[in-house]
């Protein structure tokens, strides 16, 4: 420990070293912050199988409960870490840290989370308002809703945000647990991301020209900007097992659990919940990210940033074109570890389309490939725009 | 009783065509005017119950139903939503309704609505003598008009310029403070924060001005489904045989709200139950079944009432239980030199239940006028003479005033002119009706001894939950009216025997109250203010009028 100063406790240095090797511990709040992060995944998920199986709810529901002890716990110990730099904290800690509004010190990362926080509970007394006034839910996007789902996914931004700068401040390479921390962050907002636009990238949508270029949107952004700010060999594989990770134990324990419909009309009747989608098999073309963006190293941006996004999503299209048919109309899909039977309780059961492929939502031949170029245009434009991002990642350090 | 046996039959298969291919026609209407709360008085199974429902003003929402059981102990109420839509099948579980302390045999309960159109409410009795279940038709229609209280408009305000001025700075530090190397030598570029700043700021404006015009396209769609009752226009036609009222719903409205007028059903053995009461003085009221002469023009002879303005309320069914209130102003020219002439052969004058009543104005306390069809009204306690020489009696403390929503049962006491209590016939197969107005018009309500609710619609409710479970289909608008037609044209060539017989059998099963004298109205006022009611009966073959007034604190 010679030599070292623990920034996150008294700052201690040796006066007969002629430079100081600095040694960040992790901080309480970004731990807190990635937990929060995963509060709110558990939270979301269950609130979607909630509406899928039973649709009574209220405030203090109990998946409303995790989100919001995410909220409480990600907002707490971020504005703990603000309040205690700026009124406790040593010099050398409110210099590695943002300084705000004449006053506050913090990192950047709680500062995202503290905005999260706030953004979620002012949402609470909106979204009261509005089932007043409009009707209780029967929507998921609505102005109170988005305003949650902002600060959801700010608080989760901001535990990635929280991991990096502890990360770069770090300067060694002890990280593993960084690495990690970063990789379930990352998994964890990759899965929100999937959850808002899941109703174009479920199964029923997998031979639709539409999933993938709702799919070229999201995922070479995300992923690109992640392999560049991260520091981990695998990052984009790691996310993206994290994603899957995440799907497939809410898929595979919500419905160990008993839950029957308290709203009506019912026409799907069962005993347990309803759970929420198989993930996407994001980490077969995250895998070819990875490996491009490591065999290529020292190639130039653009030629990395084209073929891993190219590349990504064409194997993203034939995976899930197969795979997403599998889930979509075979019966060996309906069953526990697949979650394709899983059905809402107010849409009839026996819905002609309900394990088929509807045909507006199926694209062959030259709709298919004039979808796919779109795809492919869409996928490097935000290719580029995730190494970008993730270029700013790569430098945050307070 | 060979015609009967035949009529029974085309009847029964003009019924199974509108019962058996039901449908769900649209999610906006409602019965009555400013009095949404819907009350039930009889039985579930072996249980004499009184419910008070009272039914969410926003769609989905929920709806508070207290029960009272009458003088029995029981084990468990229970509530549960059927939906017309859905049927039996369709119902969630139900929810228990728990006892409220301190009132024996009361039981309290929240059921949610989320679906506007026709529902219904099932009340189920468990106790010593069984389980026992009751229907109660409940209309679900988004009526209500909120806007944000101040505080909490200032609050989100205020948290809303809190997390914009927060992001910008957090984007202004992201792109300086937040990549600086720690340490004291660093000093980021302040232009570069500005810039970024500026740029934040205006695209979250971008992103308010988007959510702005997001909420207000919610609101303005929520204010398009909310319930309008059809638009409706009355006129006096002076015809050869007199004047005659006729009722067009506006077709315009009609086409532009999506809804149709084809689709009307018999409440009572009439298709529409037309009132008129004089506006401001309450003086005058009338009661009338308008023939259909097509699917928006209903036609109905003038009685010899005063001229003046008057406010129009027309009460309708649909085929798939909705009820509604179509309500409009009438302004009713002097008697013309040709006098109507019964007996003619214009149908319009056929209708042996239209009624009409002059009674002194609310502000009178005696009656200029004069004939057998004018009273001066009575008041709770206090015995008023009929137009028959009968007395009519409201079983409530003299001078005493009503509270608010609060279940009363309204009670009459008749006696015939001898002073026993009078031997009561139905009267359009009910043993009484009453319609409930505030003396300022912003209440209406039409109701029988059973409650509030249409009983037509209970049926249909009924009828609907003991199908086949499948959901029903519509049928030809124009097959279905002469359907419909030939039903009522039927109805009214009935003697008055046989058309009580037909009308009470459509009701069976359904709590009917002794004939001692006394009828009895649950309700319960929904706001404070002076009401006056009219309860219409029928004794030795004539309609029995009488008006009363209420004061309700």
């Amino acid at each position: 420990m010679d030599g070292t100063i623990h920034i996150n406790q008294a700052v201690k240095a040796e006066p007969k070293q002629k430079t100081a090797k600095i040694e960040y511990a992790i901080q309480p709040y970004v731990y807190a912050s990635v937990f929060s992060s995963l509060c709110i995944i558990v939270g979301l998920i269950w609130d979607i199988s909630w509406h899928t199986s039973i649709g009574r709810d209220g405030l203090l529901a109990p998946p409303h409960d995790v989100i919001y002890l995410g909220a409480i716990f990600a907002g707490s110990f971020s504005a703990y870490q603000i309040l205690r730099t700026t009124f406790f904290g040593s010099p050398m800690e409110k210099q590695s840290s943002v300084r705000f509004w004449g006053v506050f010190y913090g990192p950047l990362g709680a500062m995202f989370c503290v905005w999260g926080a706030i953004a979620m509970l002012t949402s609470a007394p909106f979204d009261d308002w509005w089932h007043n006034t409009y009707g209780l839910d029967v929507v998921i996007l609505s102005p109170p809703h988005t305003l949650l789902a902002l600060g959801m996914m700010m608080i989760q931004f901001g535990a990635m945000i929280a991991v990096l700068s502890s990360l770069h401040a770090a300067k060694s390479d002890n990280g593993v647990m960084h690495k990690w921390l970063f990789a379930i962050a990352s998994g964890l907002l990759l899965t929100s991301f999937y959850t808002l636009f899941s109703e174009y990238l479920n199964k029923s949508r997998s031979h639709s020209a539409l999933c993938y270029q709702v799919g070229a949107i999201l995922f070479p952004l995300f992923l690109i900007a992640v392999v560049r700010a991260s520091k981990m060999r695998w990052a984009a594989t790691a996310t993206t097992g994290v994603y899957m990770f995440m799907l497939c134990m809410m898929l595979w324990i919500l419905p160990l659990f008993h839950a029957t419909p308290r709203l009506g009309p019912v026409l799907n009747h069962f005993d347990h919940y309803q759970p929420f989608h198989f993930p996407l098999l994001l980490v077969i073309p995250a895998l070819a990210i990875d490996i491009i963006f490591f065999k290529l190293e020292n190639k130039k941006p653009f030629v990395k940033v084209l073929l891993a996004s190219l590349l990504f999503l064409y194997l993203f299209f034939v995976v899930q074109w197969f795979f997403g048919g599998f889930l979509q109309t075979s019966p060996d899909a309906r069953n526990w570890f697949f979650g394709s039977s899983s059905w809402y309780f107010g849409a009839n059961p026996d819905w002609e389309y309900r394990y088929s492929f509807h045909p507006d939502r199926t694209d062959t031949g030259l709709d298919l490939i004039t979808g796919m170029l779109i795809a492919s245009v869409i996928a490097v434009a935000t290719g580029f725009a995730g190494y970008i991002w993730g270029g700013w990642m790569q430098k945050v350090k307070r | 009783m060979g015609w009967m046996d035949a009529k029974s039959k085309k009847m029964r298969y003009i019924k199974i065509i509108f019962f058996a291919g039901l449908m769900l026609i649209s999610a906006s209407l409602f019965a009555h005017v400013g009095s949404p709360g819907v009350i039930y008085q009889g039985k579930a199974g072996p249980y004499s119950i009184v419910v008070n429902i009272n039914p969410p003003d926003v769609i989905p929402g929920t709806t508070s139903i207290s029960v009272y059981i009458d003088n029995q102990q029981v084990n468990h109420v229970y509530l549960q939503p059927v939906y017309w839509y859905a049927g039996d099948k369709g119902s969630p579980k139900s929810d228990e309704a728990l006892p409220v302390n301190g009132t024996p045999g009361q039981y309290q309960g929240i059921v949610w609505l989320m679906q506007s159109g026709v529902a219904s409410m099932r009340i189920t009795v468990d106790g010593p003598l069984g389980k026992g279940s009751a229907i109660i038709p409940v209309m679900a229609v988004s009526t209500a008009q909120r806007t944000m209280p101040a505080s909490l408009d200032w609050g989100l305000g205020a948290l809303g310029i809190l997390l914009a001025v927060l992001m910008i700075t957090i984007i202004g530090a992201s792109v300086t403070d937040g990549i600086a190397a720690p340490g004291p030598g660093s000093k980021p570029s302040a232009r570069k924060k500005y810039i970024a700043m500026a740029v934040t700021a205006l695209i979250l404006f971008g992103i308010l001005f988007g959510g702005s015009a997001w909420w207000n396209s919610w609101s303005s769609n929520y204010r398009k489904f909310l319930y309008k009752a059809p638009l409706a226009h009355t006129r006096i036609l002076m015809g050869a045989n007199g004047m005659v009222l006729q009722l067009n719903i506006d077709s315009a409205w009609l086409r532009k709200n999506n809804e149709s007028m084809s689709y009307i059903v018999p409440d009572h053995g009439k298709l529409m139950h037309l009132f008129l009461v004089k506006e401001k003085t309450d003086d005058v009221f009338a009661h009338m079944h308008p023939t259909r002469k097509d699917s928006v023009n209903y036609q109905v002879a003038l009685p010899d009432i005063p001229a003046g303005r008057y406010l129009v309320f027309g009460d309708i069914v649909q085929w798939n239980g909705f009820t509604e209130t179509i309500s409009d102003t009438l302004t009713i020219p002097a008697k013309p030199a040709v006098q109507n002439v019964p007996g003619t052969n214009n149908s319009l004058y056929h209708d042996p239940d239209d009624t009409y009543v002059v009674s002194n104005a609310i502000n009178d306390n005696k009656n200029p006028f004069t004939g057998k069809t004018t009273l001066v009204c009575g008041k709770p306690g206090i015995e008023m003479k009929l137009a028959d020489g009968s007395s009519a009696t409201w079983q409530h403390t003299a001078n005493t005033s009503f509270e608010a929503n609060k279940i009363y049962p309204l009670t009459f006491a008749i006696r015939d002119p001898l002073g026993q209590p009078a031997k009561l016939q139905p009267y359009m197969g009910m043993m009484g009706h009453a319609v409930i107005l505030k003396h300022d018009g912003s209440v209406y309500v039409h109701l029988h001894p059973v409650g509030t609710y249409s009983m037509a619609s209970q049926e249909i409710i009924q009828n609907r939950i003991n199908g086949n479970g499948k959901a029903p289909l519509l049928p030809n608008p124009k097959l279905f009216i002469d359907s419909i037609d030939r039903l009522i044209s039927s109805i009214r060539a009935m003697s008055e025997d046989e058309r009580n017989a037909y009308l009470t059998a459509g009701m069976k099963g359904m709590a009917m109250p002794a004939m001692d004298g006394m009828v009895t109205f649950p309700y319960a006022f929904p706001s404070p203010g002076n009401y006056r009611i009219w309860i219409q009966m029928k004794r030795d073959g004539k309609i029995l009028n009488s008006a009363f007034d209420a004061v309700v604190e």
